[in-house]
């Protein structure tokens, strides 16, 4: 698909329209007008967005098979960050960015989960966003006199000092659970998947609790599939090398397996076998999470829809520190 | 009552007559005295004996069957006549309104009514009667319920007049249900139960709520709503306080306070103290300190009628099933769900934390933000005191009145 607009006939600016403009995902030259990437159909707006810029962003996935909830973790990531910025502050860049926010709250606040992710790429949501941090430091100086008056003590003394850190910005794409597996099992499948697998800086990997505990090794056996490729791609030739790349492993659903929450490590023992140990043998940097959006669900049976899911009521924990550990890995000094 | 304990008396006054026939026949040899001494003493004991079996037999058939076994097994009772230090106790564990029942109440003395009146009126607010509308009544549902008036005239209920619990029942509160042996006493349960409430333990494996550690809340949290108590947990507390739990029209009666303003329509409140989400005034995502507060916190929160944190901190149960909409059903396979109101500190959105809305839990689930609060009938009460001679029911032993459940 291409925009088509009637261009100003200035010799300056329509020479600029024929410079390649490269795909941020896979690096491969597009025209000026192009909205999707001709070969790994990323949006050429993360291109464009990116063009200006000093510090390249940095690419985070969102990895999980089908139903692990990644669509509902990365909306209401976005829309926690936005609505209580004291630690950390969201600004989506685009409209792009904002959409998988705007779909997922507005369903979980009907009660019920948004569509299921295409698995067509160009259907993809995507959001590229500036992150600032906000580390509240107390002041030092010894207390005064004064200071033992609250009425008189000086103002920079009695209050905290909020330093913010320089803006990062991330790109996280929503990918469909399916596609993912899909370029794992059959490389060259899913290009845009094959180059986020290859360029991302650190990855989110959702594995869904309730499964697990019910016994269900398949999400295990997912998460090493996808931890075995992430591996080989980063180290060519090297084996028995630690890769580099930050993983969180988050067990989403943690709502409905009791212990999940206070020891997502444990579990990982527990029922996740696999990807903890190929975790503990092929990375440096790891940590295990749980979180949960949803308090309750339910089946419901509705007239001429069939059976569906449906969430009873949205009581989201363990969103943030998954991300901020990710943050803290990407950016250890604050910034870039 | 089986074949032995029908006829012991029987078998006994038998046994006595053929203990004394066989003394009276050593004794006639008179050979040896301490044979002598025994029939003597035989003879004695069945004398004594068959006046009190021929006593027994006496007793009407018709007299007063006693109540079941008090429900506090653990503790000292009482002296049977000390009426008035067990009236203490039953106030100091919040069991008002059982005092008040009008099995119990002949049993008080004036002061002691007077005294159990001003509890229940502190601890519980007066919900007056009328109609109700249940589900969603802003202009959205309109459409979804395809016209307002035959809508509401289908979901509106009406409501008898009841106290509802100002405050969700605290740890403290619950500890004496828990102290009291309220998870041994089987009355206090529904049959169906009994196999699971041995499973119904703290983090130690003692009897009491989800959270707690060695049957005992952890310090500091005794002024917080009770929480990781089943719906059946909560039932059975209300029960031996003498109370229930509240319906959802009840419920939503006392939170929304509605006003009639003509035949079908309906002025009601989104939120106890209004219809727009002060967050200064409930305990929700967001709000507070994401945690669970004290159920003193957050005074403004007060319904109309004086009952509190009614939306926010914890999810409240209720005594009914949880409903869908009209055109939805469960799709088979799970429980019924037990309906929960109120929002708690971590709900998320605002329209999920009005005094409308309605989610549901599974009656054995012990979550970490559902609590409950107790109601009780105003019909199930008595407020003035009787005058004149006692009635029938206020022969019921006051210290018997612990096992009148609900």
């Amino acid at each position: 698909m291409t925009l088509r607009a009637l261009q100003p006939m200035k010799s300056s600016e329509l020479a600029e329209w024929t410079l390649p403009v490269l795909c941020y995902v896979c690096e491969a030259a597009n025209s000026r007008e192009a909205e999707y990437c001709r070969r790994c159909s990323a949006p050429m707006a993360l291109a464009h967005q990116a063009l200006g810029q000093t510090a390249r962003p940095k690419m985070v996935a969102i990895l999980g098979p089908s139903g692990s909830g990644k669509t509902v973790y990365l909306g209401m990531l976005m829309d926690m960050l936005s609505r209580q910025p004291e630690r950390l502050q969201i600004v989506a860049r685009g409209a792009f960015s904002i959409g998988l926010q705007q779909t997922t709250v507005s369903a979980l606040a009907r009660c019920e989960f948004p569509a299921k992710t295409s698995t067509e790429p160009e259907s993809w949501n995507w959001m590229h966003c500036e992150i600032h941090r906000k580390e509240t430091v107390v002041a030092s100086e010894p207390p005064s006199f004064l200071s033992r008056f609250a009425r008189f003590t000086p103002r920079k003394q009695r209050t905290a000092v909020t330093n913010k850190s320089p803006c990062v910005e991330l790109v996280m794409p929503d990918m469909a659970g399916e596609a993912i597996l899909e370029e794992v099992e059959h490389p060259q499948t899913y290009l845009l998947v094959r180059s986020l697998l290859r360029n991302s800086s650190a990855v989110l990997l959702l594995l869904d609790a309730s499964e697990l505990s019910r016994g269900q090794r398949d999400p295990d056996f997912a998460a090493m599939k996808i931890l075995s490729c992430l591996k080989e791609l980063e180290i060519q030739g090297g084996a028995g090398r630690k890769s580099r790349r930050s993983v969180a492993l988050v067990f989403t659903k943690a709502d409905q397996v009791e212990g999940c929450r206070e020891n997502p490590e444990g579990f990982a023992d527990t029922y996740a076998t696999g990807a903890w140990q190929y975790c503990r043998q092929g990375f440096r940097d790891y940590a295990f999470f749980a979180a949960s959006v949803v308090g309750g669900c339910t089946w419901l049976e509705v007239r001429g829809e069939g059976r569906r899911r449906i969430p009873l009521r949205i009581e989201p924990h363990g969103i943030i520190e998954p991300f901020e550990w990710i943050l803290e890995k990407l950016y250890p000094q604050g910034g870039p | 009552m089986n074949l032995m304990e029908k006829h012991q008396d029987k078998l006994r006054l038998a046994t006595i007559i053929l203990f004394c026939l066989l003394n009276i026949g050593f004794g006639l040899y008179a050979w040896q005295m301490p044979m002598l001494i025994g029939g003597a003493a035989g003879m004695v004991y069945a004398a004594v004996a068959t006046a009190g079996v021929l006593h027994h037999s006496a007793r009407p058939a018709e007299a007063p069957l006693t109540l079941s076994a008090p429900a506090i097994a653990t503790e000292q009772p009482a002296a049977p006549n000390d009426t008035e230090s067990l009236v203490r106790r039953m106030l100091t564990q919040s069991r008002h309104a059982l005092l008040l029942r009008k099995q119990v109440v002949g049993n008080l003395h004036e002061d002691q009514f007077q005294e159990t009146c001003e509890q229940l009126h502190a601890h519980m607010a007066l919900v007056p009667e009328g109609d109700v509308v249940l589900g969603k009544t802003d202009k959205d549902a309109e459409d979804e319920l395809g016209g307002l008036p035959s809508a509401m005239a289908e979901r509106r209920m009406h409501v008898n007049p009841l106290f509802l619990d100002r405050y969700t029942v605290t740890n403290r509160q619950y500890y004496e249900f828990v102290d009291a042996g309220g998870y041994r006493d089987m009355t206090l349960w529904e049959p169906k139960l009994w196999a699971a409430v041995l499973d119904l333990v703290d983090q130690t494996g003692q009897p009491g709520p989800a959270f707690w550690q060695n049957g005992r809340y952890l310090p500091g949290t005794e002024d917080l709503p009770v929480v990781g108590v089943s719906w059946y947990e909560a039932q059975a507390c209300a029960r031996w306080m003498g109370k229930r739990l509240p319906t959802d029209a009840e419920w939503v009666k006392a939170a929304c306070w509605p006003v009639a303003t003509g035949e079908v329509a309906m002025v009601q409140r989104r939120f106890p103290w209004g219809d727009g989400l002060d967050r200064s005034r409930a305990n929700l995502w967001g709000s507070g300190p994401n945690r669970i507060v004290a159920v003193t916190e957050f005074p403004t929160s007060a319904s109309v009628g004086g009952i509190y944190q009614m939306v926010g901190n914890v999810w409240e149960w209720s005594a009914n099933d949880f409903h869908l909409s009209p055109h939805q059903t469960y799709g088979g396979g799970d429980a019924p769900l037990k309906s929960i109101r109120g929002g708690a500190f971590d709900t998320y959105f605002d329209n999920q934390a009005t005094c409308q809305f309605e989610s549901g839990e599974y009656p054995l689930s012990r979550r970490h933000n559902i609590g409950f609060r107790c109601a009780i009938g105003t019909c199930d009460l008595v407020l003035d005191l009787p005058q004149g001679a006692p009635e029938d029911h206020a022969n019921v032993e006051l210290a018997e009145c612990e096992a009148v459940h609900a």
